[in-house]
């Protein structure tokens, strides 16, 4: 999950965005969102901003982000802080409450509480954490987050020793581009993006045609069918439909294009714009979805009862060539449990604890312990489904969303905002 | 003695609601103006929020006229819906209300308070939740499509929920028309019965009471049950978000509401808050004026 703007849209049925409800609920929302960004004015990193530039971390350009003076990692072989409590901050719903548990009693004897935090979409997470007033231990972003947690300071390097357990995980994750050494950040999960759809309401097979992403434009399917409220996924998409490759340009021309484009779609079918598709498409308020590759697995559990799991389909360009993205975790340098942190990332990269964090998520972890076929024969996954296994190779082939520079963002976010406006 | 302290105890009860005002209303419009005024970061696109009047800068401003008044106007697209949703709204919103609040103040008799109860007891559950249930009930397997279709029978499947313009209004009415029955039950049930009947005695027709008594008389009522479901309406985006979800029915308080959680255009959003707020002023201040001379007069 890349930033995410917008957050009312998730308002659906879901047990996992009920809170935001009651969040939302309130009439005085408005003016506290202004409040938290007055808060998050008042930075840690204002010095940083103003003088530093902002590194892009890229698969052709890896970086070997600094350690900041005063910032080194803790020394190894710590013992666990003391009846701490350790503060993690995610999306709602992304972790299985089970791994929190079984820290708890691996480390009993530290007297170590968990507590979760969630929120809406990293733009807020990270306006929150720079303002620094709920000292979070971990957080979970993607990595196009990790060039501002440096340079702002926010993050915290890690001892290597605390956690033997990367040697599950895919040994990409131990040099990834956007942060060489894995000096910061541990893999959390993998997915690709591509389409969902059920087969009882979509009778052609969208992975059959020329180029699937111009189902978004077809007035067949015309209000019944959503693309993801994620500006940047998107706008990737529509940058791939018009035939690029480069998910992260900033081409003044190209990004016209995608914007002619996406108004376009708005008048052909009306697309919802939603990040619930994962409940929306086995409930039937939607045929056809742009979707991440764990919404689908998440839906099988969201079919009615008597529904067919078998009706679910999901496409990813089958030579690799499409969006794909891992989430990763951060020990943030606010937090009080340094230690307690790097053994919590452990804990979540145990084969044992990623597999039930998959199954309850939806979303898969690095684990090398996993085969797509094993995936599917232990029923995990229903055949129908296994495009949405993340595949290794993806790596290589894929398109990555990077941290953009602040131009380009913005050029981006303008477009996200027209589209917005069904102008 | 007794006069002195009387003199200062009257103000001092003011002072909680003095209070109230100024932490939450006059501190966070202070806050937005400060935003709207101000800078973003260059890095990390938080609003720089300029606290000092003197530093204050029109680029956010400017940015948000030009997109309402300038060559790309997408801002006025949305604009223009959600006034087309309002007056559409209000409207129905009056026709169903006038005949239940004239019922209700005219012929429920001593069983008002029950019906006026009645009335609002849905109103009860958070706007919210009530929008939800609608979500449920307007799917295309819900409830309201099997009443239409006959269970079945007849071939009729409408997909309510896909960016509809008339399923957000429908939205709108349900959940704000108490706002227009209550001042206009308030209005009706002020009409002394004996107005209507010294009418009836000097020759008018059922009709020309209702059209040139009740009417009349119920004009303030009219306007503040108009001007009470217009203003929340103008700014509602949830109705939209859970109804549509398409950014096709985006209405004001959407591209606010977006706009407030874009990095860097906490400031555009901040403009378009205080434009809206400078135009919806503009209504208010008029009713509170002919309601206070109305009031003077009478």
């Amino acid at each position: 999950m890349a930033d995410l703007t917008g957050d009312i849209a998730r308002l659906g049925m879901s047990r996992r965005r009920i809170l935001q409800a009651a969040l939302l609920a309130g009439p005085g929302a408005m003016a506290l969102a202004a409040c938290a960004r007055a808060d998050s004015s008042t930075p840690t990193g204002t010095a940083a901003s103003g003088a530093a530039t902002l590194q892009i971390a890229s698969p052709t350009n890896p970086v070997k982000w600094p350690i900041n003076p005063g910032n080194e990692a803790i020394a190894s072989g710590l013992s666990p802080e003391k009846d701490a409590v350790l503060r993690l901050y995610n999306y709602a719903d992304y972790l299985d409450p089970g791994i929190i548990k079984s820290f708890e009693e691996k480390y009993a004897d530290t007297g170590v509480k968990v507590e979760l935090s969630t929120f809406n979409d990293t733009l807020e997470a990270m306006a929150k954490i720079r303002g620094g007033s709920v000292p979070f231990d971990i957080y979970f972003p993607s990595y196009d987050q990790i060039g501002k947690l440096v340079l702002a300071n926010l993050v915290r390097p890690l001892q290597h020793s605390y956690i033997p357990n990367i040697a599950n995980v895919y040994p990409e994750f131990l040099n990834p581009f956007y942060d060489l050494e894995w000096q910061y950040t541990t893999p959390y999960t993998l997915y690709t993006t591509g389409i969902g759809w059920r087969t009882d309401r979509v009778s052609e097979d969208i992975a059959a045609r020329p180029n699937p992403y111009d189902v978004f434009w077809d007035p067949q399917y015309q209000e019944h069918l959503a693309v993801l409220d994620d500006y940047r996924e998107v706008i990737g998409m529509t940058l791939l439909r018009n035939g690029g490759t480069d998910v992260n340009t900033g081409d003044d021309a190209l990004l016209a294009a995608v914007r002619d484009a996406l108004l376009q779609m708005n008048e052909k079918t009306q697309p919802r714009v939603t990040i619930t598709g994962y409940t929306d498409l086995p409930e039937g308020r939607l045929d056809l979805s742009q979707a991440w590759s764990g919404d689908l697995i998440m839906a099988v559990s969201y079919l009615p009862e008597g529904t067919d799991p078998a009706i679910l389909r999901y496409w990813f360009p089958k030579d690799g060539a499409g969006v794909v993205n891992n989430d990763v975790m951060v020990s943030l340098k606010g937090g009080q449990n340094p230690v307690l942190s790097q053994l919590f990332m452990n804990h979540v990269m145990d084969a044992k604890q990623a597999m039930n964090n998959f199954a309850y998520t939806g979303y898969q972890p690095p684990q090398v312990s996993i085969t797509p076929e094993q995936l599917i024969s232990d029923g995990f996954i229903p055949p129908n489904l296994q495009e949405a296994i993340v595949l290794p190779g993806y790596f290589d082939s894929g398109y990555r969303l990077l941290e953009l520079p602040p131009d380009t963002e913005a050029k981006y976010l303008a477009i996200w905002q027209q589209f917005k406006a069904g102008a | 003695m007794a006069k002195r302290s009387q003199r200062f105890l009257w103000p001092a009860l003011a002072i909680p609601s003095f209070a109230w005002l100024a932490l939450f209303l006059a501190i966070p419009f202070y806050v937005v103006l400060c935003i709207a005024f101000g800078q973003v970061d260059p890095i990390f696109r938080t609003s720089i929020p300029a606290w000092n009047p003197l530093d204050w800068r029109f680029d956010q401003f400017a940015i948000t006229l030009d997109r309402i008044f300038g060559a790309n106007n997408f801002y006025l697209a949305p604009i223009t819906r959600t006034i087309t949703y309002v007056v559409t709204a209000v409207i129905i919103s009056l026709i169903i209300a006038f005949p239940v609040a004239y019922f209700t103040a005219r012929y429920a008799g001593k069983r008002k308070g029950l019906v006026l109860v009645l009335l609002v007891a849905p109103f009860w559950i958070s706007y919210m939740m009530r929008m939800l249930a609608w979500v449920n009930l307007l799917q295309t397997d819900g409830i309201v499509n099997s009443v239409i279709s006959l269970g079945g029978l007849l071939p009729v499947e409408v997909n309510w929920l896909s960016g509809k313009p008339y399923t957000v209004v429908m939205g709108l009415i349900y959940g704000y028309v108490p706002y227009m029955i209550l001042p206009l039950f308030a209005a009706l049930d002020r009409i002394s019965p004996s107005l209507l009947e010294a009418a009836r005695d000097l020759g008018a027709s059922g009709f020309d009471v209702f059209r040139r008594v009740v009417i009349p008389m119920s004009i303030p009522g009219i306007a503040a049950g108009m001007l009470l479901v217009a203003l929340p309406m103008m700014g509602d985006y949830f109705t939209s978000d859970l109804l549509s979800g398409s950014p096709d029915t985006s209405m004001i308080g959407n591209l606010i509401n977006g706009t407030i959680q874009t990095p860097g255009q906490s400031g555009q959003a901040a403009a378009l808050l205080l434009l809206v707020l400078l135009v919806l002023a503009a209504p208010m201040f008029l009713y509170t004026r002919t309601v206070a001379r109305s009031e003077t007069r009478s």
